[in-house]
């Protein structure tokens, strides 16, 4: 054979073993920061100890995985961090739907989530409409009614102006025509005990804070914030079930990456959380925490965040709140 | 299964060797999380939740659960000899603690906080187990109106804080009251005095404004007064090196008023341990026969803080264990903890796990013990820091102090921020402010602002609402009486004077 | 009494208050103060400001119109004080590049010989042990990260 036969079946062999040799692949060769824009303790930061817990145990990663926790403004500050870190393959973070609402609202938070390497969406939260057990609301059309015969007189308890709650709460009483305010509370700590002290009417809340209320009979759930009813809430109608049809407003939880991130950096990372989402580790984790699984990979979630972007610009510029940018 | 089988049950539970040994851990680990600055327990708590996945849940919340109030143990330590809040509930604790120790009583100091700590703390646990459904209802029954007028109460203490100039206490409240609405505000998420700074966008960290003000200033201050030359005394023998029996009767109100205070103000969920202390100690000098020696090293000065916020851990967790509520910070990272063990934290957990309840209870009584045993033997020694000297003593404090600055959040902008307050609390000693009162705005001014939004969002913007529920004006009354309580010295001053002339 | 007025603490301290005083309400009053919903967030600015200003006011007022000694300042003494925070400002300045153990060792070198004025060899000791204790401390035993300079710690 001659010697550009050998070079032929040489590069026949290479292409069929799927390896492009111009793109070396990629692994990592130090440890890994994983930024988390909240304290130690804060819901991200348990999430991203939960993930690598989950990692470690099944040996997905070559190296050591280790939390950076940047709070401080929301996400202002770990965006920034990230934004920082451009081109960095070492450097992921868990990005929640406040990345995308800091940069429409603060002047300040310059870095937008759209202009990062978005890597995947790992979770999305379903939440509950609940009201007191002894209410007499007994399904969410009584509530809208209640609410239209005393337009801002009840009251929704929860967190800032900019949560998902207020949101939801702005798409039905966009869609109903209905009124009623809702009172911001720092902590979930006072959400709940507004609701359970009688000082609010309703309160739309994560499953996993309501299951245990439910079950005590202290608090009674409307629908459900979800495309598709929970497990553990198989009786109570999805909000379009239930007879409003408003957009969906997903609360995510994903993992993005640094801008300009290398592609096969990105693939990497894309492909470790996919092997993670089917551990059973991670199974457990989303049925003991009420999450909705759904591993999504790199291209859907950007193709998503770009149309719900827009969106939630509007549904907050309706909502009265100042947008920026 | 009622209180007293419940808490036989407990004890079984809490005997046994391996949750015994976690209870330790948690209790050790928690007062050496307390001591140090930069370490607060809900980051201890977060950091350890991995390597509890495994564990049993019982011995699991027993051992967190020390951390927590291990913690406000050990909290006092660096607050009585540097002037360095361990933990943000220890900041009332520097006022008179490290006014003691300057006058040599530092051994004393720190046994009195051990001692307040142990009391309070184990009435808390007391309260925990015998009262907990109705003060629950009571935790419940607190709505943002109530919140208000509690803040407000606590407002009204600057008049007790301020020493001889009202004047100048009321502008350091005012700073203070400033310097926390820096941020962004939770109702309309508009960024306020942010300078467009995003590192200003989630507000200044607390610790790093006690620090520079109290520490810092301190070190400073005492550079000027030339005090170099001078160590701070410390006495000799075992004897001198723990509270005597004057200081601890003097104490004995204090410690009552402590576990009352801290245990039912720690029950609400949207009032943290540092306003329990601040009331304790505002309570505890408008009672006393000696205000003035307030702030000179009163002895009460110190135990009625240290007793509220371990008081108050008892009772944060009243709404946790009985309701699932979390009271914040520390307690949600247990709430999540329990979660993850599958305890269901909720008003049924009780009769569900009766196990972990009446375990982690009867483990709170143990823990209390343990640590007062840690911690007493430990004060002769930790005295004996205070015999450095001064020159390296101080580049100590500040290097403690950069620490503790840098620790929560990893920023370099918060060393900017603890230069800053460190020239802004010297200057304001230089001046004859009174920082106390700026570092109560500066707890309380977040919390009653949105109380106040919230209570009129909820009546419509009825102001009357305040007046109108009792608790709430209650409480308002209160702070009125407090502040007139200057106006009222004088007047029977004039009185007295009126009496004599005529 | 003219000249000195105008240098008594309390009258300068009690101006800039009332500068931030003014501050503060002017920026108070660019967002909302009272909204639909009750309080809007320049509510309390406005008054905070409204107050610092009166009340800033009239401490100096009540400065002035007291006569009687005012106590000299001692410079040298303040200078020590305001000499250790500026060493102090300038290390926090240093921590970014320099790392903490090194600006942390200067500072302490630094105020142990000038302004404790004691011999330089005890300085470079302190300065030395302090830093390496606190590098033993925090980043080694306790996991806790201490800013990391050019050098790596």
């Amino acid at each position: 054979m001659t010697r550009r036969h050998l070079l032929a079946c040489a590069a026949l062999l290479l292409s069929m073993t799927g390896l492009d040799p111009a793109l070396a692949e990629f692994k990592p060769t130090r440890p890994i920061e994983f930024v988390v824009h909240g304290g130690p303790g804060s819901g991200n930061d348990v999430f991203a100890r939960a993930l690598i817990t989950i990692i470690d145990q099944e040996k997905l990663s070559p190296v050591r995985i280790q939390v950076a926790n940047k709070p401080g403004g929301g996400s202002a500050t770990a965006a920034a961090y990230v934004a920082s870190k451009r081109g960095d393959p070492h450097v992921i973070a868990c990005f929640t739907n406040i990345w995308m609402l800091d940069p429409m609202v603060q002047e300040a938070a310059t870095n937008k989530l759209l202009d990062m390497s978005l890597i995947a969406r790992l979770v999305v939260e379903p939440a509950l409409v609940t009201v007191r057990a002894d209410s007499p609301v007994k399904s969410l059309a009584d509530f809208i009614n209640a609410a239209k015969e005393k337009p801002g007189q009840l009251k929704q308890s929860g967190g800032s102006i900019m949560s998902r709650e207020n949101v939801v709460r702005q798409l039905l009483m966009k869609n109903t025509g209905a009124r009623w305010s809702f009172i911001s509370f720092p902590s979930g700590g006072e959400r709940l005990a507004a609701i359970l002290g009688g000082h609010v009417d309703m309160i739309i809340i994560d499953p996993s804070e309501a299951i245990e209320q439910v079950r005590a009979g202290k608090l009674r759930p409307l629908a459900q914030v979800s495309a598709k009813r929970l497990e553990g809430f198989p009786d109570v109608p999805t909000i379009k079930e239930a007879g409003f049809d408003i957009p969906d407003v997903p609360q995510m939880r994903g993992i993005v990456g640094p801008p300009a991130m290398p592609p096969d950096a990105v693939a990497y990372y894309e492909d470790l959380f996919r092997r993670v989402s089917q551990t059973p580790g991670w199974k457990k984790f989303i049925e003991d925490n009420q999450l909705e699984g759904g591993f999504v990979n790199s291209a859907e979630t950007r193709r998503f965040l770009g149309g719900f972007e827009g969106r939630l610009r509007d549904i907050l510029k309706e909502a009265g709140v100042k947008i920026v940018r | 299964m009622d209180i007293a089988s419940g808490l036989l049950h407990g004890f079984q539970v809490a005997l046994q060797p391996s949750n015994i040994f976690w209870c330790f851990v948690g209790c050790f680990l928690g007062t050496i999380v307390g001591i140090l600055p930069g370490l607060g327990p809900a980051a201890t708590v977060a950091m350890l939740l991995p390597l509890t996945f495994k564990m049993d849940p019982t011995g699991g919340i027993i051992m967190l659960a020390g951390i927590y109030y291990g913690a406000k143990y050990g909290g006092s330590t660096t607050s009585i000899l540097l002037n360095i809040p361990g933990e943000s509930s220890s900041v009332v604790t520097c006022i008179d603690g490290y006014a003691m120790a300057r006058k040599g009583r530092a051994g004393a100091a720190l046994g009195i906080a051990a001692i307040a700590s142990f009391v309070a703390g184990t009435v808390g646990v007391v309260a925990l187990t015998l009262i907990a459904p109705p003060v629950a209802n009571f935790a419940l029954s607190f709505s943002s109106p109530e919140y208000f007028s509690l803040m407000c109460l606590g407002l009204a203490l600057v008049v007790l804080l301020s020493g001889p100039s009202l004047l100048k206490g009321l502008l350091a409240l005012l700073v203070g009251l400033w310097l926390t609405s820096i941020g962004t505000d939770l109702f309309t998420a508009q960024a306020r005095f942010v300078f467009g700074q995003a590192t200003l966008l989630g507000g200044i960290d607390f610790m790093v404004v006690a620090i520079g003000v109290f520490a810092i200033a301190e070190v400073l201050a005492s550079i000027e007064a030339g005090e170099e030359a001078k160590m701070l005394p410390v006495p000799r023998g075992i004897r001198n090196l723990l509270p005597n029996w004057e200081e601890l009767k003097a104490c004995r109100f204090a410690f009552v008023n402590g576990s009352v205070t801290g245990f039912l103000i720690g029950v609400l969920p949207g009032a943290g341990a540092a306003i329990s202390s601040f009331i304790a100690y505002g309570v505890e000098k408008a009672f006393s026969k000696h205000p003035e020696k307030f702030g000179q090293g009163a002895p009460e000065g110190v135990a009625a803080p240290e007793g509220a916020n371990n008081a108050d851990s008892g009772g944060a967790l009243v709404p946790l264990l009985t309701l699932g509520i979390p009271g914040g910070g520390t307690t949600a990272i247990m709430l999540s903890a329990l979660v993850l063990w599958g305890v269901k934290p909720g008003p049924l957990l009780m009769q569900d796990s009766p196990d972990v309840f009446w375990g982690l209870v009867a483990s709170m009584y143990i823990g209390n013990v343990v640590l007062l045993i840690l911690n007493l033997p430990l004060v002769p020694a930790f005295a004996q820091i205070l015999r450095l000297p001064v020159y390296i003593l101080f580049p100590i404090i500040l290097g403690i102090s950069i620490v503790g600055a840098y620790g929560a959040s990893g920023r370099m902008f918060d060393i900017a921020l603890l230069v800053g307050f460190g020239l802004l609390g010297y200057t304001m000693v230089k001046l004859k402010y009174p920082t106390a009162p700026l570092i109560l705005g500066f707890v309380l001014g977040d919390a009653m602002e949105r109380a106040l939004r919230q209570s009129l969002m909820m009546s419509q913007g009825d102001l009357t609402t305040l007046v109108q529920r009792p608790i709430s004006a209650i409480m308002l009354g209160l702070a009125v009486l407090i502040l007139l309580l200057p106006l009222i010295g004088r007047f029977n001053q004039a009185r007295v004077r009126a009496i004599a002339e005529g | 009494m003219g000249r000195n007025v105008l240098r008594d603490g309390d009258v300068i301290s009690g101006a800039l208050l009332a500068a931030l005083g003014v501050y503060i309400f002017m920026q108070g009053r660019a967002w909302d103060y009272y909204t639909a919903d009750g309080p809007g967030p320049g509510f309390f600015p406005v008054w905070y400001g409204v107050a610092m200003v009166a009340l800033s006011l009239l401490l100096v007022v009540s400065k002035i119109t007291k006569t009687g000694e005012r106590p000299a300042v001692d410079w040298a003494a303040t200078g020590r004080a305001l000499i250790t925070w500026l060493a102090f400002a300038l290390a926090a300045a240093l921590m970014e590049p320099l790392g903490f153990v090194l600006s942390f060792a200067l500072l302490t070198f630094f105020i142990v010989a000038f302004i404790f004025r004691r011999p330089l060899l005890t300085a470079g000791v302190t300065a030395v042990c302090v830093a390496l204790g606190f590098y033993l401390v925090f980043p080694i035993a306790l996991s806790l990260p201490l800013p990391a300079g050019f050098l790596g710690f």
